[in-house]
């Protein structure tokens, strides 16, 4: 229980670990792109933690990065194909970054990091902390960013909530620079909150492992 | 947990197995997921259609003769299909090309609709790879796409040289401007005609 929620809080892949970041910026300025975005990681990086956490023993150490990335991909490729079939205007919004979750850092990190070191039954809370974590911010920068930066959520065509018609969204929300500046209010509010919440037990900001031999 | 050593033999086969696995995998999914994935390209090609064509009531793929001898004039960019469109009063309302010009990222899929008169009534594009925020202007530019109406199939060069291009996404927009000439050169030389003939075959 502790693994998982260090995902969510004092690990939190995006907000402290900051892996994963390029994704994360690139389709967070849609609400529905930004949930299935986070549904995808959660289903890769916990189906390949807990399938490399129950093989670790078999794989031989100098082939062990050629063997994470086969199943990444090969998890990546069946939420390629099932979102292609299913969900096709996400699918479109999403675009190259559903396949590029297989070079996403957060899972190979977490496989090399984690789960390769772990029994099955923590790489699983491992797996779904850190997805949840990720989800989590992404769709809390989404809503952010789609509400102030457009004016209005829509989600899967349906409109949730609408500025009032006088409202101008300032442009800059919806590019790059703004993705950074809203994430960078977001990080400084988890970690004011993690501080808090973990003061007596964790020293704030301690250093990961996670970087080590883990890719760019 | 002892691992076990890597030895050639172990690692060869570690990865092996891997691969091997993991391609059934795929192919079970691939099955499963494929003739669903084709029925959605579909919808979104018919889409393209309308949005190029809006007079067109109903759309009829040429035969793949028609679409050879395309090939041969489009000047590399690859014609993938070509259809007559038909309008509400069951004539000949014009041509709508599927065409794949090299953009920044790849083949651009796009269809080009040309009206009766050989006149581009309109360009969409069904999928690319073009980078966000930069390549993908040539569809979220408001004017860009705009420019194209008009365009004379029989003076498509003509037309093609005063045209406006997108900073910062200069071989996205010319991609999309090979796509419209290709269509244009296609017209010109292969479908001139063919539309009307059959048309009225269809009305004897």
């Amino acid at each position: 229980m502790s693994v998982f929620r260090r995902g969510l809080s004092v690990d939190n892949p995006l907000t402290v670990l900051m892996i994963g970041l390029c994704a994360t910026l690139a389709v967070s300025s849609k609400v529905d792109g930004s949930l299935f975005m986070g549904l995808a990681v959660i289903f890769v990086i916990t189906a390949s933690s807990i399938l490399i956490s129950t093989l670790r023993s078999l794989i031989p150490e100098l082939v062990r990065i050629p063997v994470f990335i086969v199943i990444i991909a090969s998890f990546v490729t069946i939420v390629d194909l099932t979102m292609h079939a299913f969900l096709p205007d996400v699918y479109n919004f999403l675009g190259v970054w559903i396949p590029l979750i297989v070079v996403n850092c957060l899972i190979l990190g977490r496989a090399e990091a984690f789960a390769y070191h772990n029994p099955p039954r923590l790489a699983l809370a491992d797996g779904l902390g850190m997805g949840l974590g990720f989800a989590l911010v992404i769709v809390v920068l989404a809503v952010f960013r789609e509400f102030v930066g457009s004016g209005e959520i829509v989600f899967m065509g349906l409109s949730l909530v609408k500025m009032p018609e006088w409202y101008r969204g300032p442009g800059i929300v919806m590019l790059f620079p703004g993705a950074f500046i809203v994430f960078g209010f977001i990080v400084a509010g988890m970690t004011a909150i993690n501080r808090r919440m973990h003061a007596r037990t964790i020293q704030p900001m301690h250093s990961c492992t996670i970087e080590e031999g883990g890719p760019k | 947990m002892d691992r076990v050593a890597s030895t050639p033999v172990r690692m060869v086969l570690a990865v092996l197995v891997t691969c091997l696995v993991s391609a059934t995998a795929l192919t079970f999914t691939y099955e499963a997921t494929r003739g669903r994935i084709a029925e959605q390209e579909k919808v979104a090609e018919e889409r393209a259609l309308r949005a190029v064509l809006s007079s067109a009531d109903s759309f009829e793929a040429m035969e793949t003769s028609v679409l050879e001898r395309a090939l041969d004039v489009s000047g590399g960019v690859p014609v993938a299909g070509i259809w007559r469109a038909i309008g509400t009063d069951g004539g000949f309302a014009g041509f709508a090309i599927r065409c794949a010009p090299r953009g920044y990222g790849g083949p651009m899929q796009m269809v080009v609709g040309l009206d009766r008169d050989g006149k581009v009534s309109g360009v969409s594009i069904i999928k690319h790879n073009e980078t966000p925020g930069l390549g993908t202007k040539i569809m979220t530019e408001p004017t860009f796409l705009q420019q194209f109406m008009g365009w004379d199939a029989f003076a498509i060069d003509v037309a093609a040289r005063g045209y406006d291009a997108i900073s910062g996404a200069t071989k996205s927009a010319h991609a999309v401007r090979a796509g419209v000439v290709a269509a244009g050169r296609v017209y010109q030389q292969v479908l001139v005609g063919l539309g009307d003939t059959k048309g009225v075959t269809i009305d004897e």
